[in-house]
């Protein structure tokens, strides 16, 4: 299947996502909650903890998940769609949605794991029709982003910032 | 694939330097950390093994600040270069939005990059996306090495497609930026 070259996220839309995140994290009493894109993109993210890092967080975490589905590969196992990282102070729980995204929810000992499983679901079913508005939505948003002009000062800026 | 947020006013694509072990994949990315505008990247991540071979990618933030009211940020990978890491190179393939192909121009690293690119094909089909209309560009990187290859035979046999293509020294810096800002173009072309 050819894959879509771009995803834009409106304001409407990551409305959304921000308050089912922060929802999230509130319900399940979690440190921080983000919404990545498999390619290791933030999304979004709530919570202050991760803020700083959330850019090498989402590279690394995405490179995790991807690696995964390689092992489930050579197990004959279609994917793993859901990821415990498990630590002395901080867990990581990662789960997919559609293919595409990944939702992290980040918590400490004082959260049950169970708690987390069953509220990840929830709301990744929720992120699910998110995304898939998002993606019959992307092709209509992106022309009022990427015009002309926006190339073009796109170009020069490239040409001004990557040179010897 | 490239995110567009339009509520945080942000870009983000994601470019992949593929290539066999010792290429100078690396050595591109490290070329541009030391070179840019420190207020231009955020810290390059490595996953290394105790050898400082690339175990798993190499990743390094730019940003090009803000363009049109819209922060456009490109992040560089790199993939592991050595054979037995085909299925991690997969991993980090995903959801690129563009590649470049470092080849070592070395004679007797030939047949290897035949194969790696060979590979990358495949890999690009196993991902469903459609390398002919793809944001690709060729490096003919170790252009001083004694038994460099001339470029036309570079060109002839690993460059069928007849993309955008660049002589470097990586390991001097030289054809690092050119690479980059193709591609970064090439990218944003296709958006």
């Amino acid at each position: 299947m050819e894959q879509l070259t771009n995803l834009v996220i409106s304001d409407r839309e990551l409305t959304f996502i921000s308050s089912l995140l922060l929802k999230l994290m509130n319900d399940t009493n979690a440190t921080s909650a983000m919404l990545i894109d498999k390619s290791g993109q933030v999304v979004h993210v709530q919570g202050m903890g991760t803020r700083r890092n959330a850019t090498t967080l989402g590279a690394l975490l995405a490179g995790v998940f991807s690696s995964s589905r390689e092992v489930a590969r050579l197990l004959d196992e279609k994917d793993f769609r859901n990821i415990f990282q498990q630590g002395v102070q901080e867990n990581i729980y990662t789960s997919m949605i559609e293919e595409q995204w990944l939702l992290v929810i980040i918590f400490d000992k004082l959260t049950h794991i169970g708690l987390v499983k069953v509220l990840s679901k929830k709301a990744s079913d929720e992120l699910g029709r998110i995304l898939e508005r998002v993606r019959t939505d992307t092709t209509r948003t992106k022309s009022s982003v990427i015009n002309l002009q926006f190339r073009s000062s796109v170009e020069d800026t490239i040409d001004l910032l990557f040179r010897d | 694939m490239a995110l567009i947020n339009i509520a945080t006013h942000e870009i983000h694509c994601k470019i992949v330097y593929y290539g066999i072990g010792y290429c100078g994949k690396t050595t591109n990315l490290q070329h541009v950390y030391k070179s840019i505008n420190p207020q231009a990247r955020g810290e390059m991540l490595s996953i290394a093994t105790e050898t400082e071979r690339t175990l798993f990618f190499d990743f390094l933030p730019l940003d090009l600040g803000t363009v049109h009211g819209f922060r456009t940020r490109f992040h560089l990978y790199t993939v592991p270069g050595q054979i037995l890491y085909e299925r991690t190179r997969l991993a980090v393939l995903n959801g690129a939005d563009g590649i470049v192909f470092v080849v070592d121009s070395q004679a007797e690293k030939f047949e290897e990059n035949v194969q790696s690119i060979a590979e990358l094909e495949m890999n690009m089909r196993r991902i469903g996306k459609d390398m002919g209309n793809f944001p690709f560009v060729m490096q003919w990187n170790k252009r001083d090495m004694p038994t460099a290859l001339p470029t036309m035979v570079l060109e002839r046999y690993l460059n069928r497609r007849h993309v955008p293509s660049f002589e470097a020294i990586a390991s001097e810096g030289k054809g690092v930026f050119a690479t980059l800002r193709s591609i970064s173009k090439n990218v944003m072309a296709q958006l």
